[in-house]
């Protein structure tokens, strides 16, 4: 009985004392690296052919607004790289041309992208953009933007209007993003 | 008896869910007197004790369910990034949880009623704090992954589920032995609430799918909230920089302790009822209570529905806009949309409702019908002082414990041995299945060198062959100074 009760009270107190712990590498966390990949919907600009044939120019559109989610701050620090996506539909009787402007804080250009589309019907026109990486545009372009210049250009007549539905011509676009949360 | 019972089946889903810790090596180990802090109606068989005051009571608990430290820290080699991505992104589940459980008596004791002996009085003040939060699984693969190629995919904000609460517990306790066969139990607590936190009651979504206009569009319908008291005025203290921050903080903590801060109400219920001279039916009801939490309150509010496709240019329209400040107005009209708000309201917290509940069988009788070392004795005839009942020596059982967590109640199945060993010595060994591991052992002891009784209960000992591996831990170890029934 003595040896049960000396087995029995001594294991609890051995079993804390002698506890183990594989080794640790708690030093690991450095090199834990969180990148998540966020998408959404950028700019969205739409015309109808009416406005088309009004405009008292060969411009239609000539709009220069604030333009600020890449530079904001946390954005700007820890972006890593992405694409932007633009997608054009032109269902008016007119070719056309839209040029996107990136402009800094003192109205220089950092970056244009135009795009030409033929008079309806034609397809959707898509173009994808890299920035950063391998291959891909400065992200400084869109660090330093806060700014956007959209102009559109009547490259037809102002006065055919489309037999299609609703004519119009779209510009469509979204972002993908990787950024750094740590 | 029967609607006792039933009344605390139901109450323990229904009430407002907490953590506190399962701990079956005390419960209804009666050599400790610390046991009838889990059933305020357990067999009191002391005729006074007094705990030491800062050691009577002690336990600590460490608990993760699905994962532990050395899943990702264990020097193997391996990519901690994969080892985060497979083992805890891919591998969690949104019940899983992590929290931890500290508890300290500062001051405990009870005596025996001189002029009703089968009444037993306990009452004392012990420190309680507790964490827990589940596994916010979507919101952690949406911070991991992103939101890219996740068309349709709804990110559920429900999953952010956690709470803390540091509190002071002052308590006194009515314990009766009605007759041979019941004994009942009731403890009433006043709660002082030092610092506390919640989030636990959110819903909704993020969304992103492709959208009516533009390409895509994303939308986020928030009904979120997060509650706190009691830090706002330790972050003052931490502000100013001319002050003895330790110590301020120390004054403030105790002054929130001692009724300067959120303050509560509560009580346990328990009974045991011998169905024979050997089979033991006990059940105790705890912390059916509350906190007001009214001062240093701050909450936060994040309550809305709002779906975006990014800057709209329409012409004509657009034109008329003459400041043209497309992107600050789509912000602000998300922002009006979920607002983010912070109020001072007062909140109502409940505390976590536990039920324990054990059969017991009583076998190996030391003394038949005779005095014993601890008096497992009769009290109602208080003149001619107690009478001894049978006495055993070994018992065997099984024990239910429930706890109202905030995604609905957990349950802990354990089967123990007890055995007493002379007047010194009593071990209780138990088997535990949980939400943690269904490999539990646990042993305790309380060792009694005269009137000095000392007890240490320990959790999981398998677990202890790797710390880090281990998904639960605990250990609880007290000194008290008691007087048995025979004294």
């Amino acid at each position: 009985m003595k040896t049960t009760l000396r087995l029995l009270s001594g294991l609890l107190c051995l079993q804390v004392a002698l506890s183990c712990v594989d080794s640790q590498n708690f030093d690991q966390y450095d090199d834990l690296s969180i990148t998540p990949n966020m998408e959404a919907s950028l700019l969205y600009v739409e015309a109808t052919e009416a406005v088309i044939n009004q405009a008292p120019g060969v411009d239609f559109i000539q709009e220069t607004f604030a333009f600020t989610p890449f530079s904001e701050p946390y954005v700007a620090d820890n972006l890593l790289d992405g694409v932007l996506t633009f997608e054009v539909e032109n269902t008016t009787s007119k070719p056309l041309q839209i040029r996107i402007e990136f402009l800094d804080a003192t109205g220089a250009v950092l970056d244009t992208e135009t795009f030409l589309v033929d008079a309806a019907p034609t397809a959707l026109l898509r173009r994808e953009i890299a920035y950063g990486g391998l291959g891909g545009r400065s992200l400084d372009i869109l660090r330093n933007t806060v700014q956007l210049r959209i102009s559109a250009t009547n490259l037809g007549d102002a006065s055919s209007v489309s037999p299609l539905p609703d004519p119009k011509i779209i510009l469509r676009s979204s972002a993908q993003f990787r950024f750094r949360l740590k | 008896m029967r609607k006792l019972l039933l009344l605390c089946l139901l109450a323990v889903p229904v009430l407002n869910p907490l953590g506190a810790q399962n701990r079956q090596l005390l419960y209804d180990f009666m050599e400790i007197p610390q046991a009838l802090l889990l059933n305020p109606g357990a067999k009191a068989e002391y005729q006074w004790y007094a705990g030491i005051p800062l050691v009577s009571g002690i336990s600590v608990q460490g608990r993760a369910s699905g994962i532990a430290v050395n899943d990702l820290f264990a020097d193997d080699g391996l990519d901690i990034n994969d080892k985060v991505r497979d083992r805890a992104i891919r591998g969690l589940k949104p019940r899983d949880e992590f929290g931890t459980s500290v508890q300290a008596e500062l001051l405990s004791g009870g005596f025996r009623g001189r002029e009703r002996p089968e009444n037993f009085y306990s009452f004392g003040i012990y420190s309680l704090g507790d964490v827990i939060t589940y596994w916010p699984a979507d919101l952690a693969e949406l911070a991991w992954e992103g939101n890219a190629g996740q068309l349709g995919r709804r990110y559920r904000l429900a999953h952010l589920k956690t709470r803390g609460d540091v509190l002071n517990v002052f308590h006194f306790g009515i314990n009766r032995q009605l007759d041979n066969r019941w004994t009942i139990g009731a403890r009433a607590k006043l709660y002082s609430g030092m610092v506390s936190f919640r989030s636990s009651s959110n819903s909704g979504y993020f969304l992103t799918e492709p959208g009516a206009d533009n390409l895509l569009v994303n939308i986020l319908d928030a009904n979120m909230q997060f509650r706190s008291s009691g830090f706002e005025a330790i972050r003052r203290i931490l502000d100013d920089d001319s002050a003895d921050q330790a110590a301020e903080i120390r004054r403030e903590m105790v002054s929130r302790g001692f009724f300067g801060g959120d303050l509560g109400l509560g009580f346990d219920l328990g009974f045991t009822h011998n169905l024979s001279d050997r089979l033991i039916l006990t059940g105790s009801l705890l912390d059916l209570g509350f906190l007001v939490h009214a001062s240093e309150v701050r909450n936060f509010t994040l309550q809305g529905r709002g779906a975006v496709e990014g800057v709209q240019v329409i012409l004509p329209d657009a034109l008329s806009n003459p400041d043209r400040e497309f992107w600050q107005q789509l912000v602000d009209e998300l922002e009006g949309l979920v607002p983010f708000e912070e109020d001072q309201r007062t909140y109502l917290s409940f505390r976590p409702t536990q039920l324990f509940a054990s059969l017991r069988y009583n076998y190996g009788q030391r003394n038949p019908g005779g005095a014993s070392s601890s008096c497992d004795c009769d009290y109602r005839d208080g003149k001619s002082g107690p009478v001894p009942l049978p006495d055993y020596r070994s018992s065997l059982g099984g024990q239910l414990h429930l706890i109202n967590r905030p995604r609905g109640p957990q349950m802990a199945l354990t089967a123990f041995y007890q055995r007493r060993f002379w007047n010194a010595l009593a071990l209780k060994a138990t088997y535990t299945a949980d939400k943690f591991t269904l490999a539990n052992l646990g042993l305790g002891m309380s060792v009694q060198a005269g009137p000095v009784e000392f007890y240490l209960l320990a959790d999981n000992l398998l677990g202890y062959r790797n710390l880090a591996a281990s998904h639960i831990q605990s250990f609880q170890f007290g000194l008290n100074i008691l007087s048995w029934g025979r004294n």
